[in-house]
């Protein structure tokens, strides 16, 4: 029936910890996890000898058989076929009801964990090796503490079919279509998993949550692309794959920070709201929303409830200088210094060899997901909450320093991604006279817009913008989804002054960056290359919106990016070779 | 459970005794269970569509309420008896106590043959049985339901006079009433869905998947059809049914080898639930003799009709294939063919396990009207699935070590924990 042991309506069980209800698959996200999981069984000593002990936290999966069964008995299949809006699909999904055979198996559940609970998507195409869906799908966490069986089995029950209802919203229609599986049947599955962490009056959260990659898109500094990288978050994990403001290092010099100019601006570039469960009161009841159970703190509410000792280190204006931990009055910096310069957990040595030992599993690059909990005079825990591959081109590409600035270039980056050589005739750019950066709202749909219109047309394009694509914060970019951006093939980060230099850093954005191939030329203001927007401008237009605007080039333009010297170009074949 | 051509009553005391010689009850409990603690028999008058007078004779017993307030429904049958609802009131006793609902046992029943009664003589009816009764049950003593002939609609007139009578809304006087009018969600699904959780728990004990097992069913009413779905939805395939012929005044065998679908099936099914022999040949089907349902090749027979199927003489044509029986109508196996079977090694789920989802979700239903609140479909299920998925192993883990038929292990436990109720009360 399915690839997990049965649910036997045990779930915080010494020998098992991942189980199955209902047959069909798995989908990618569970899979990995299930390969974590043996990984882990296999030489979880070895990792240990690391530093700290990793586990697979307790799961159970739901098979993707029980959403076609949940479809098919509630005859929701007319609402795909129409079309119908997300609110719509949600509230029907809402009211149906679960398959009389399976229903014990998730009210059982509910009446087992009193602690929150992860309710996350696994579909066959999501995860799946060079299927980058991570991010397209709903996840949502609920708190799991109602002291009444029915309480927690409802709000289970509730976050199960968001999260199915999911499968068919507007925004995952379009990606299936934009990623050539239009028409295609999702198989989806559904992982239910405790969530590390530790409880602090209302909020429970981890203490530490991180995403570490063995190869590194971004190597700043001295970096190298192979020695990985890992971004660090206090709280849920959402901060990190949402693409908001955490720490990145790389394991090889985890003392080593990100390139801040100055004190006062690393205070300012690193994490001062963290996400939380929460835990307290019932909020409103809206279960149509992902984040009904969540909250997001500041530090000084995390200060408070003791998770800043491990993590933070304090910003003296006086001297402008930032010292580890918190001996002193002043800004909290969550730069993990404690356990990154003071060592006083093997933190790093453990992802490293964590990130070693899956890199050998899987037979390639990898991204794993992990949270940490840090309780005082008990042993820390380590949950590996994803394991997945990474697809890293090794076509053989070389552009030279002095290519970058020869007659013919109309984009040129020495920060670039990806690896490989395309051409492509449309232009989508985000007019640099017409920019505002409080219009980036407006801006992201602009280009949903023309993008959709590429994609009618079957075309690919290159797309030009202003900030980080896909920022959470739109003062820091444009804050598109991917599947608002997915006929580009080459994307460009332009940066103007005033705006943030620092490249992009949303995990699952650049999971699908990557996985697609798709070039990322990034372009600081100051950098001595560019973008010719003369040449931009001066090509047939095609459509324009406000912001924003289509031209086709008259001769097609080849995009090449040598992924170990990181350097990329855009440029016009008839005047540049 | 009722035994047709002998007193049920006597049977009922007979199975009973065995039991509590088996748990060494004392003498005065014995006699205190081997009657109910109330009868109640009366006449009901109604004034007839022509204007006469008619005199019915109504009963209410209330075997034990040790437990929680008396369970059970109202039967409108012409051959009724107080004996058959004094056996009757014993084993909802039984069956409440076996899935572990706080209830006791109870039943009624109107001497009336429905057939020949007008919609209007039977609300006189219903409404005359609760004004001889009204205070002597309600939600916190005793709680009547529908039965044999009776549906929701007796259900809301009885449940209007006694909120007549009582000056109040009362929803938990009564249970299976329909939904929108204080009835639950998943009563319809209960019964056949309960038959399948214990189907699925004693397959997993017989180490087969579902999907290894093909069945073979008795009937085509309410319980058969949703336990047929639910056997299909967790793998398995029916691959016989059998239906009662109005017209031809006798019973149908229906064989699909790959499957019978039970939704083409209830399109040519009338309203008493006979399906259309021509219509069902013409979409497949064999047509077969009435008793040839117990003659299939299958792993899992579910006599889900009448009393009385499965006997001493047609045990044996029962195929070797044959793993599990479970009874989702009351008393389809005789005690010859308990014998038959348990020799040749087939796990039996006694009735009163089996179809004891109706009652469980009653109760889901009472505490629903109680409280004047009502749950979702997921929510009754659910909790039915929990609740029946518990009994069946309780009474699985004892007869596994005490050597004991599964009917007789679930005996023991209902017997022992009403006893043990009615000594902590301190009755006995």
């Amino acid at each position: 029936m399915g690839a997990l042991p049965r649910f036997a309506r045990r779930f915080f069980d010494e020998q098992e910890r991942l189980f199955q209800i209902g047959g069909g698959s798995i989908g990618g996200k569970a899979a990995g996890l299930a390969r974590g999981s043996a990984l882990v069984a296999r030489r979880g000593e070895e990792i240990a000898a690391a530093g700290l002990a990793v586990d697979v936290p307790s799961l159970v999966v739901l098979g993707s058989d029980f959403f076609d069964r949940f479809v098919e008995s509630n005859g929701l299949e007319p609402l795909l076929e129409e079309g119908a809006s997300d609110r719509r699909i949600a509230e029907a999904f809402h009211r149906a009801t679960i398959p009389g055979d399976l229903v014990g198996d998730l009210r059982s559940l509910a009446e087992l964990v009193r602690q929150p609970l992860a309710v996350r998507s696994s579909s066959r195409l999501e995860d799946a090796l060079g299927e980058p869906f991570a991010g397209v799908y709903r996840t949502k966490m609920i708190p799991g503490n109602a002291p009444d069986a029915g309480a927690r089995f409802a709000a289970l029950l509730e976050a199960v079919k968001f999260v199915w209802a999911s499968t068919w919203f507007a925004g995952a229609r379009a990606y299936l279509a934009a990623t050539g599986h239009r028409g295609e049947r999702e198989q989806m599955a559904v992982i239910v998993q405790e969530v590390v962490g530790r409880r602090h009056g209302d909020r429970f959260y981890p203490d530490v949550s991180g995403v570490a990659r063995s190869w590194n898109f971004y190597p700043t500094g001295g970096a190298r692309p192979e020695e990985g990288v890992i971004a660090l978050a206090l709280g849920l994990g959402k901060t990190i794959v949402d693409g908001g403001v955490c720490w990145s290092l790389s394991p090889a010099r985890p003392r080593l920070a990100p390139p801040f100019a100055s004190a006062r601006e690393r205070v300012d570039g690193t994490q001062s709201r963290f996400w939380a469960v929460w835990v307290g009161p019932p909020p409103p009841h809206d279960p149509m929303t992902e984040v009904e159970f969540l909250v997001e703190a500041g530090l000084a509410e995390a200060e408070a409830d003791g998770a800043l000792d491990a993590i933070a280190s304090t910003y003296d204006p006086a001297s402008d200088r930032i010292w580890p931990g918190l001996g002193r009055q002043g800004p909290r910096v969550i730069d993990f210094a404690p356990i990154l310069v003071d060592r006083s957990l093997p933190l790093v040595p453990t992802v490293t060899a964590l990130l070693a030992a899956c890199e050998e599993e899987l037979g390639g690059p990898v991204e794993i997901e992990f949270a940490l909990s840090l309780p005082p005079r008990r042993p820390s825990r380590f949950g590996l909450l994803q394991m997945r591959p990474l697809l890293v081109s090794a076509e053989r590409v070389e552009v030279g320093e002095r290519q970058l600035v020869e007659p013919g270039v109309v984009v040129a980056s020495v920060e670039a991604l990806g690896n490989g050589r395309r051409e492509l005739r449309d232009v989508v750019f985000v007019d640099p006279e017409r920019f505002e950066a409080r219009a980036t709202r407006a801006i992201a749909l602009e280009i949903e817009t023309l993008n959709r219109g590429l994609l009618e047309a079957g075309r690919d394009c290159l797309l030009i913008g202003f900030g980080r694509w896909g920022s959470a914060d739109p003062w820091l970019g444009i804050p598109v989804r991917w599947d608002q951006i997915s006929s580009a093939r080459v994307l460009v980060e332009a940066a103007l002054p005033g705006m943030s230099p620092e490249p992009s850093q949303g995990s699952h954005f650049f999971h699908n960056l990557s996985s697609f191939g798709v070039f990322y030329l990034n372009v600081p203001a100051a950098d001595r290359a560019g973008v010719d927007w003369e040449y931009l401008r001066a090509q047939p237009e095609i459509a324009a919106t406000e912001h924003v605007r289509h031209v086709r080039a008259a001769r097609p333009l080849a995009a090449e990016v040598d992924g170990r010297a990181r350097r990329g170009r855009v440029y016009r074949r008839e005047v540049s070779s | 459970m009722a035994i047709r051509g002998v007193n049920a009553f006597d049977v009922a005391q007979a199975q009973f005794d065995k039991v509590a010689a088996m748990l060494d009850l004392d003498p005065a409990t014995r006699e205190l269970l081997r009657q109910p603690m109330r009868e109640y028999s009366f006449a009901v008058p109604v004034r007839m569509d022509d204007g006469a007078v008619r005199i019915f004779r109504g009963f209410r017993v209330q075997h034990n309420d040790a437990r929680g307030p008396a369970k059970g429904g109202i039967r409108f049958h012409p051959q009724e008896t107080l004996d058959t609802v004094r056996a009757l009131a014993m084993w909802m006793t039984w069956k409440c106590a076996v899935v572990d609902i706080p209830l006791g046992g109870g039943k009624g029943g109107v001497i009336c043959d429905p057939h020949h009664l007008s919609e209007r003589e039977q609300e006189g009816i219903c409404r005359g049985w609760v004004r001889q009764l009204a205070r002597n049950v309600g939600p916190v003593s005793d709680v009547p339901a529908p039965d044999v002939m009776t549906s929701g609609k007796h259900m809301l007139w009885m449940l209007d006079e006694f909120e007549a009578i009582h000056g109040g809304h009362y929803p938990g006087f009564i249970t299976g009433k329909p939904v929108g009018a204080g009835g639950s969600q998943g009563r319809t699904e209960a019964t056949g869905y309960g038959v399948v959780y214990t189907i699925r728990e004693a397959l997993k004990q017989l180490g087969l998947r579902p999907d290894q097992t093909r069945a073979s069913v008795q009937g085509f009413g309410n319980v058969a059809q949703y336990a047929i779905r639910l056997y299909r939805e967790i793998g398995g395939t029916v691959t016989c049914v059998s239906s009662w012929d109005n017209e031809a005044q006798q019973a149908v065998s229906f064989r699909k080898g790959e499957g019978i679908d039970p939704d083409e099936l209830v399109g040519v099914t009338d309203r008493f639930g006979g399906i259309d022999q021509a219509k069902a040949r013409d979409l497949g089907y064999e047509i077969l003799p009435g008793d040839a349902w117990l003659e299939q090749p299958v792993e899992i027979l579910i006599p889900s009709a009448l009393e009385n199927q499965l006997d001493g003489d047609n045990a044996p044509r029962v195929k070797p294939t044959v793993k599990l029986i479970a009874e989702g109508a009351n008393g389809p196996t005789t005690p010859d063919a308990d014998k038959v079977f348990a020799e040749r090694g087939i796990l039996l789920i006694p009735d009163f396990l089996a179809n004891a989802g109706g009652v469980t979700c009653s109760y889901y239903e009472q505490v629903q009207s109680n409280m004047n609140m009502y749950w979702p479909k997921d929510e009754v299920l659910g909790r039915l699935d929990l609740t029946m998925t518990a009994a069946y192993h309780a009474v699985a883990e004892l007869a596994q070590r005490r050597k004991l038929a599964l009917r007789d292990a679930a005996y023991v436990i209902s017997i022992s924990r009403v006893a043990q109720a009615c000594h902590e009360r301190g009755w006995v």
